[in-house]
């Protein structure tokens, strides 16, 4: 199969999953016990008297019947509105229009700068097993993984900004915005890419071609570069299209902390105000991202080995 | 060669992926590049030497955006922002006083329906248009299409007409006598005035305005969702200008983060309710770099007790709790003594409630004593009292992320401990407490009054009204249909002397009958380096002190 096709099949796939997700929330929310128009009166501080609280449901269209505002919702949908944020009275569409490219920015730039940094790290480590760089990436490892985000944040602040004053503090005016907020979410997957990254090495560097190559007199470079890291960064790959999603939504305390106005605490916020425009704007959104960052994983993996697709198309595995 | 092809289109799609990613990244830095420009530095620059006047701008961090300034509607507008940039007819001074604002004097008919207000003269909006009888019927009409959406504030209902008499005078008149008409058109929304040319063109504000024109000393210069906002002071001002002459606010969501901010000389003040952990208020008062400062009493934080069902019907166990709580240690405790004890309901610094009741001593004898004459026996070998077999058991419900609430509830099981009672803890989100509350299911639940200028008059009306949870709650009471007729009497009272009369039997009535914990009184505080002068709190738990502040390096 070519790959134009297996990635027109792979696309089409993505549409029911996509209608699934937003089925789900729209359903879940409707199921919670709380009353959008109660919690919007609540977070204006002030008393939901019977008439305010008609006023704002028939506002909303609450009281819509439950099919009748989910059909309303994806024939919106199909023309890319999200219907207008319960809170601000803005389309949701403008208020994820300045906020998404933010968190974007982040997510994409803390998995380039994990990769980047992970790659040659587990070269290293590889290379040098047991040897005090190894124990050296094991070390970080082992920070990165247990190190809690929002505590690592809170010291990359206080010492590289308020103390010596090198990154801006707060906001994402420029890109020196962006680097202590990528440094805090790529060290848990440095750790986890160039472990991985190391096992698979280590693996593939004991295979009979390692060997063949080393007799044909191939450098080590040139055997890792042509032939070991395209096999052995097959799994960095796969997690890193899986991470994508999870960068994108979980970049909330760090935007928070380092006062990044992206999509994360105006998600939370959502949530606890109930605006349920935004709330299934954001799910279909990340449904997006995540299925878009496995389909990316995928597609780069079938082109390190086109054998893998192929092979599954034809049913028969390798 | 074919391999070669293969590896050489990984690395060009690997490359191209690359590509977007830092193309994502500078074409966000390009838009941010063409957005409003950033403040200048937060400190104040010297007076230049030709004797130019001198910039003086005071940088504050709010945790979120100031929202649409939208005077007459509420979230995601913030109230410190509608209070500092628009003007209401009356404002709300020390000790409850009412003082003239855009209105320069008003008259009350004496059947105390008709209000006649005599509106201040030369003053301009922002864009140069008068204020006049005109444009606060404009901004009347607007309020009044909304009126269910305003229901909560009892002078938007009690309206029946309003009327423009000449250009400096209009009258409103109302369907009943309502004492706290007055105090109400001093509140932060939606009583105050846009000018005509921010209005949209179908004249309702219900979800947008056009721009923020304003008679206020401030007018919004720059502004960039979520990240600042610029306010410069209105040279055209009517009244007393500004000492400083540029506000500028940084949205900085993270409480911690705003302390460093300050650490780092980024910003020049915090200042609010909550908007940095206690904790950090203490040790940024102890690190003697800045000067802190804590607001009277601006509302109140109490437990509702649930005199409808369970344990609490009985008053002697209402008794026993208000005596086994050690309020002081709490507060001290927790608050790091920010805020401040509370003995009753309303503060004694609100109007009509300094009723002279006699606070209710922490004593665990007298408590034990209470709980055994209501039947609640502690019987040998156990800890918890029982009554006809049945344990002491009650819950507390509250605000899970709140940072008082819970560590004051794990402190109040301690002290119910002490006299034999199982109090059981419910951390609930925000939006499930509330609902909790309405259904006044629950013995216990943490609450705060509406505060200055809402309360008393507020407090009473919420205590009335049924489906809040409150009169749910009170419905133990034996004299419950008499003490809500005079909440709605007293609200309707033109005489001063029996309003207080009604005033003193309400607030004594609920002291008496245990029906709320009185716990500690809220306090706005303040932390801001040596440089920044002349802070004084607004009475007004809404409205800022920024337009005396004064920078002097």
């Amino acid at each position: 199969m070519k790959i134009s096709t297996y990635l027109w099949k792979r696309i089409w796939m993505t549409v029911p999953v996509l209608l699934g997700a937003s089925f789900v929330s729209f359903l879940i929310l409707r199921l919670t016990p709380v009353d959008p128009a109660k919690a919007y009166l609540a977070v204006s501080n002030i008393r939901p008297t019977e008439e305010a609280v008609s006023a704002i449901r028939a506002q909303l269209g609450l009281n819509e019947p439950f099919w009748s505002q989910y059909a309303g919702w994806i024939w919106n949908l199909c023309r890319f509105d999200f219907g207008a944020s319960f809170y601000s009275k803005l389309p949701v569409t403008s208020e994820f229009y300045h906020r998404l490219p933010i968190t974007a920015a982040l997510a994409l730039s803390s998995l380039l700068l994990a990769i980047l940094v992970s790659i040659p790290l587990g070269i290293a480590s590889a290379l040098k097993k047991n040897r005090i760089i190894d124990h050296a990436c094991r070390l970080l490892a082992f920070l990165g993984a247990s190190i809690p985000q929002f505590w690592l944040a809170y010291l990359l602040i206080y010492f590289l900004s308020v103390k010596l004053d090198w990154f801006p503090l707060q906001g994402a005016d420029s890109w020196r915005n962006y680097i202590l907020p990528s440094i805090t979410l790529a060290l848990s997957l440095i750790s986890t890419y160039s472990r991985l990254l190391r096992s698979e090495l280590l693996k593939s560097l004991d295979e009979p071609y390692v060997l063949y190559a080393k007799a044909r007199g191939f450098g080590m470079f040139a055997i890792l570069t042509r032939h070991v890291l395209r096999h052995a960064i097959r799994p960095v790959v796969t997690a890193a299209g899986m991470n994508l999603g999870k960068l994108f939504a979980g970049s909330v305390i760090v935007e928070q902390i380092f006062g990044m106005p992206g999509m994360g605490g105006f998600f939370l916020e959502s949530v606890f105000h109930r605006d349920y425009p935004v709330i299934q704007g954001y799910v279909f959104i990340m449904a997006l991202v995540f299925v878009f960052g496995n389909l990316l994983a995928d597609l780069i993996q079938a082109l390190l080995d086109p054998r893998l697709t192929l092979s599954n198309e034809k049913g028969g595995g390798r | 060669m074919l391999k070669k092809v293969k590896s050489s289109r990984a690395v060009i799609i690997l490359t191209l992926i690359f590509s977007i990613m830092i193309a994502g990244c500078s074409s966000n830095n390009k838009s941010n590049d063409s957005s409003v420009p950033a403040p200048s530095s937060a400190s104040a620059s010297p007076i230049s030497s030709n004797g130019t006047a001198e910039d003086k701008t005071l940088t504050i961090a709010w945790p979120k955006d100031i929202g649409p300034l939208n005077p007459h509607q509420y979230a995601p507008n913030e109230f410190f922002a509608q209070g500092m940039y628009y003007e209401p007819l009356i404002d709300y001074g020390e000790g409850g006083q009412l003082v003239p604002k855009l209105a320069e004097s008003w008259d009350i008919s004496e059947d105390g329906k008709t209000y006649t207000f005599h509106l201040r003269k030369n003053v301009k909006f922002t864009d140069g248009s008068d204020f006049n009888a005109d444009v606060v019927e404009k901004n009347f009409d607007t309020i009044l299409a909304n009126r269910d959406m305003h229901s909560w504030l009892g002078v938007i209902s009690q309206i029946d007409k309003t009327e423009v008499v000449d250009a400096d005078t209009y009258r409103i008149t109302l369907k009943n006598q309502y004492y706290p008409a007055l105090q109400e058109f001093a509140v932060v929304r939606p009583l105050r005035f846009l000018g005509a040319a921010g209005f949209p063109d179908d004249g309702n504000t219900a979800n947008e305005i056009k721009d923020p024109v304003t008679t206020g000393p401030w007018v919004l210069t720059e502004y960039k969702k979520d990240e600042i906002a610029v306010f410069t002071r209105n040279e055209n001002y009517w009244g007393t200008k500004p000492k400083i002459n540029k506000l500028v606010v940084k949205v900085i969501p993270d409480p911690e983060a705003r302390v460093l901010t300050l650490e780092k000389g980024n910003i020049d003040m915090i200042y609010g309710e909550g908007n940095i952990s206690l904790d950090s208020f203490v040790n940024l008062r102890d690190s003697g770099k800045f000067e802190t400062a804590v607001s009277d009493a601006l509302a109140s934080r109490a437990l509702i007790v649930n005199t409808s069902s369970g344990p609490f019907s009985d008053l002697n166990v209402r008794l026993a709790l208000q005596h086994a709580i050690n309020k002081q240690a709490l507060v001290d405790g927790v608050t790091n003594g920010v805020e401040k004890v509370a003995d009753t309901i309303i503060a004694s610094n609100f109007p009509y409630a300094n009723v002279g009741l006699n606070p209710y001593d922490y004593s665990l004898e007298t408590a034990k004593s209470l709980l055994d004459q209501a039947g609640w026996k502690l019987a040998g070998g156990k800890t918890i009292r029982e009554k006809d077999g049945k344990p002491l058991q009650i819950e507390l419900v509250y605000m899970g992320d709140d940072e008082v609430e819970k560590p004051m509830a794990t402190a109040i099981q301690s002290d119910l401990k002490q006299i034999g009672i199982d109090l059981k803890l419910t951390g609930l989100e925000r939006q499930l407490r509330n609902k909790r509350m309405e259904a006044a299911d629950s013995d216990l639940i943490f609450w705060s009054t509406y505060g200055a200028p809402y309360d008393p008059h507020n407090f009473v009306s919420t205590n009335y009204e049924p489906g809040y949870g409150i009169f749910e709650s009170q419905q133990g009471l034996p004299m419950a249909n008499e003490l809500h007729q005079q909440m709605k009497d007293v609200l309707l009272t033109t005489d001063e002397t029996k309003r207080q009369e009604f005033y003193t039997s309400i607030f004594t009535t609920l002291h008496e009958q245990g029906v709320y914990l009185p716990i500690s009184y809220l306090t706005s505080i303040a932390v801001y380096p040596k440089y920044v002068t002349g802070l004084k709190f607004p009475a007004h738990r809404d409205e800022t002190p920024f337009d005396t502040l004064d920078i002097q390096k």
